[in-house]
């Protein structure tokens, strides 16, 4: 070692006694010891203040919801957070819980709670939320190699996990990997008696410069493109001849259309809506009747949703991008509540 | 027989937004002070690496769970991620000075590490043991420690080391400093960014502002006092570039850190034992990055002038005054010192 001057070397001895010291675990006074200074704390009066909202924010909850009551409860559970998911979520992953900001811990009714399901008549309530394909049957692949099994997962994740803050109850097809026939995700809806089904897919589409964003319910279709789309998407049937005969009868007659009608366009707009800000390029096909088997079995209002095309490179770089996905969840969202709101006789959209 | 190996020092100032590196051979490197994992299946496919560190770890951040790990300088409390996160920051400015650790007879690696001047103990401890398997002996200092080091001001000199995540104090007067030398305040850069986005979200809603923007606004345009001309930005308004004037905002942002800083300053010099409060008002040391901030040693100055009046000189080389004195350290210890401090 090089010679050190007197003084420096004074010093040198103490940085290294204050590291051996804590190497033994010693306390010193050296360095260390202080607590970060913060800003003072709050006066008496601002004190007061927390306190007194704190007592009373449970109550006046309550006092709110009973005035409300009936027609809003949707209201105040969803518009409110709702809106504010928006601008809190940043790179939520799809599994992870949405971070509330963080409040005065001591303050827990300052964000309306879940309210029970059960306290609230809701025409709709049950809503299965399927991902398309998964497990052996990878759906489309772009060329970079994302596959529509993987986006539709995710999206449907973060979708369960938004409505999760409503009062609907969400039961979803598959939450991992997993292959699961056409006909087992309808029997699934079905015998779950559930209200809504929302069939997540990612399209792949010809010529590949186009980005169509389009949303289905069950009907008959003479769109040659709609056939061979349906076709596809209809590979892992499950249905034995005879039965698709049967269910293909049912396109007919069914009066769920309407219903199914309407949450397509109520979906398709908030989709539209949202997306074509950052997607200026999207092309909003509207909505189209087709007859996708999930759609033809299943028993209440069902629609399928095209979020997106893997054959556009364009497409899958926003894909990839998980506030892109989190952005078609929070439109998937917005759609199921202003149809369920009209559907309820609750219109508060836009308040 | 003192050693059977090279050894090898280098000086680290592990910061809250960048962390810079200076090694014995000469090499020196700066690193943004961001580590990310890819948030799931799609990004892992598109990023092609299990973790990405600084700059490229920035670009990519809508893919990545994206971690600030020294927040405040010290590694979060109970955050594994943040340990990890830490540990990849080191592994990586290690990997930057271009030392062959694979080798067999592979150099003695000795590190001096700058940490806030007021670090808790446990979170030394961690940082200890994230260094594990990265460096061999470690040595902890309090970063304006480590300037003043380098900059040789180790008598009567007051050291200002305003980063992003605090602003770090430290009297030098010829003794290792001791708690009573040293103060942290969390008003540093992050607390001015904070505070102009604020501004910008009342002043102007329609602007699409984020956090990054604001940064880069501040590191072009930040001053405090008078203005030399005015702080116009473009930013998107439903799409459309848009002009703002934000040269109130920005002065406004900058100049909230002055009181609690200037303050401070005040209450240690108050402590220094009067025959040498002189000296010390006179040599006032601004270093870390938002001490760039135009006119700020003039308004240091200035809060100085009911004492008597004194002298704030910014350091030279802000990136590197941390690390070039962590340097200096690793070199001028001991072997029997370092052998104490192994890891
Ligand atoms: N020209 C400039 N004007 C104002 N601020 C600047 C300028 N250049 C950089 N900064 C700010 O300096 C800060 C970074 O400084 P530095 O690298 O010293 O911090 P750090 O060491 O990472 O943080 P800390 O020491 O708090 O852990 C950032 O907040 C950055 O925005
Ligand atoms: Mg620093
Ligand atoms: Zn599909």
């Amino acid at each position: 070692m090089a010679d050190v001057a007197p003084n420096k070397l004074r010093l040198l001895k103490g940085a290294v006694q204050d590291n051996v010291d804590l190497v033994r675990g010693i306390r010193t006074p050296g360095l260390g010891r202080r607590k970060l200074l913060e800003s003072p704390p709050p006066d008496p009066v601002q004190r007061k203040r927390i306190r007194r909202l704190w007592l009373w924010s449970p109550l006046s909850l309550v006092v709110i919801a009973y005035l409300l009551l009936p027609s809003p409860v949707v209201s105040l559970r969803q518009t409110a957070p709702i809106k504010t998911f928006e601008a809190e979520i940043k790179q939520t992953p799809a599994t992870a819980e949405v971070k509330v900001p963080e409040t005065e811990p001591q303050a827990p009714a300052s964000e309306p709670h879940a309210l029970d399901r059960g306290v609230i008549p809701l025409a709709i309530k049950k809503i299965v939320i399927d991902a398309g394909h998964g497990g052996k049957q990878p759906g489309a692949i772009s060329e970079s190699g994302v596959s529509e099994k993987e986006i539709t997962l995710d999206i449907a994740l973060r979708l369960r996990r938004l409505l999760g803050k409503t009062p609907f109850e969400v039961i979803m097809t598959r939450q991992g990997d997993q292959t699961i026939s056409l006909d087992k995700r309808v029997a699934f809806a079905n015998t779950n008696k559930a209200d809504l089904f929302v069939s997540i897919h990612v399209n792949w589409t010809e010529p590949r410069e186009i980005r169509p964003l389009e949303t289905y319910f069950v009907g008959p279709s003479d769109d040659p493109v709609t056939i061979k789309l349906a076709s596809m998407e209809n590979q892992e049937s499950g249905y034995s001849l005879s039965e698709y005969r049967r269910v293909l009868e049912k396109i007919y007659i069914d009066t769920r259309r309407d219903e199914s009608r309407s949450l397509a366009k109520n979906i398709q707009a908030e989709l539209y809506h949202s997306l074509k800000t950052i997607n200026p390029e999207l092309d909003d096909r509207g909505v189209k009747m087709a007859p996708f088997l999930v759609l033809v079995g299943t028993e209440m209002p069902a629609i399928l949703v095209e979020v997106s095309t893997l054959s556009n490179e364009e497409e899958v770089q926003l894909l990839t991008n998980p506030d892109y996905r989190e952005k078609i969840a929070l439109a998937l969202v917005r759609g199921i509540r202003s149809y369920a709101s009209n559907h309820n006789g609750v219109d508060r959209k836009g308040s | 027989m003192e050693e059977t190996n090279e050894t090898f020092c280098v000086g680290i100032d592990l910061g809250t937004s960048r962390s810079s590196i200076s090694a014995s051979n000469g090499e020196r490197h700066v690193i943004d002070s961001y580590v990310g994992w890819p948030v799931d299946m799609v990004a892992r496919k598109v990023i092609k690496k299990t973790v990405l560190v600084g700059r490229e770890a920035l670009d990519n951040r809508l893919m990545l769970d994206l971690r600030r790990p020294l927040e405040r300088g010290l590694i979060k409390e109970g955050a594994k991620k943040d340990e990890d996160a830490v540990q990849e920051i080191l592994r990586h400015l290690i990997s930057l000075i271009g030392l062959k650790q694979k080798s067999k007879n592979r150099a003695k690696l000795r590190a001096v590490v700058g940490v806030p001047a007021e670090a808790f103990r446990n979170s030394k401890q961690r940082l200890r043991s994230a260094l594990e398997g990265v460096a061999d002996s470690v040595m902890l200092v309090s970063e304006p420690f480590a300037v003043a080091y380098g900059l040789e001001a180790l008598l009567h000199a007051l050291i200002i080391d305003i980063g992003a995540g605090t602003a770090d104090f430290c009297v030098m007067q010829g003794r290792y400093p001791t708690e009573e030398d040293q103060r942290t305040l969390p008003n540093a850069g992050d607390s001015i960014d904070e505070q102009l986005l604020k501004l910008m979200r009342e002043h102007h809603p329609e602007a699409q502002t984020s956090i990054h923007m604001i940064r880069e606004w501040k590191e072009k345009w930040s001053f405090v006092g008078e203005p030399k001309k005015p702080v116009v930005v473009t930013v998107p308004v439903k799409g459309k570039a848009t002009d703002f004037d934000i040269t109130k905002e920005m002065g406004e942002a900058c100049e909230s850190i002055l009181p609690p800083v200037c303050e401070t300053m005040l209450d240690l010099l108050a402590r220094v034992e009067p025959e040498y409060q002189e000296n010390v008002r006179n040599n006032i040391i601004l270093a870390g990055g938002t001490s760039l901030i135009t006119g700020l040693s003039d308004a240091v100055q200035k809060a100085l002038a009911d004492l008597g009046g004194g002298r704030a000189t910014v350091v030279k080389d802000p990136v590197f005054a941390g690390s070039d004195g962590g340097l200096a350290l690793a070199r001028d210890a001991s072997s029997s010192d370092w052998e104490k401090l192994s890891l």
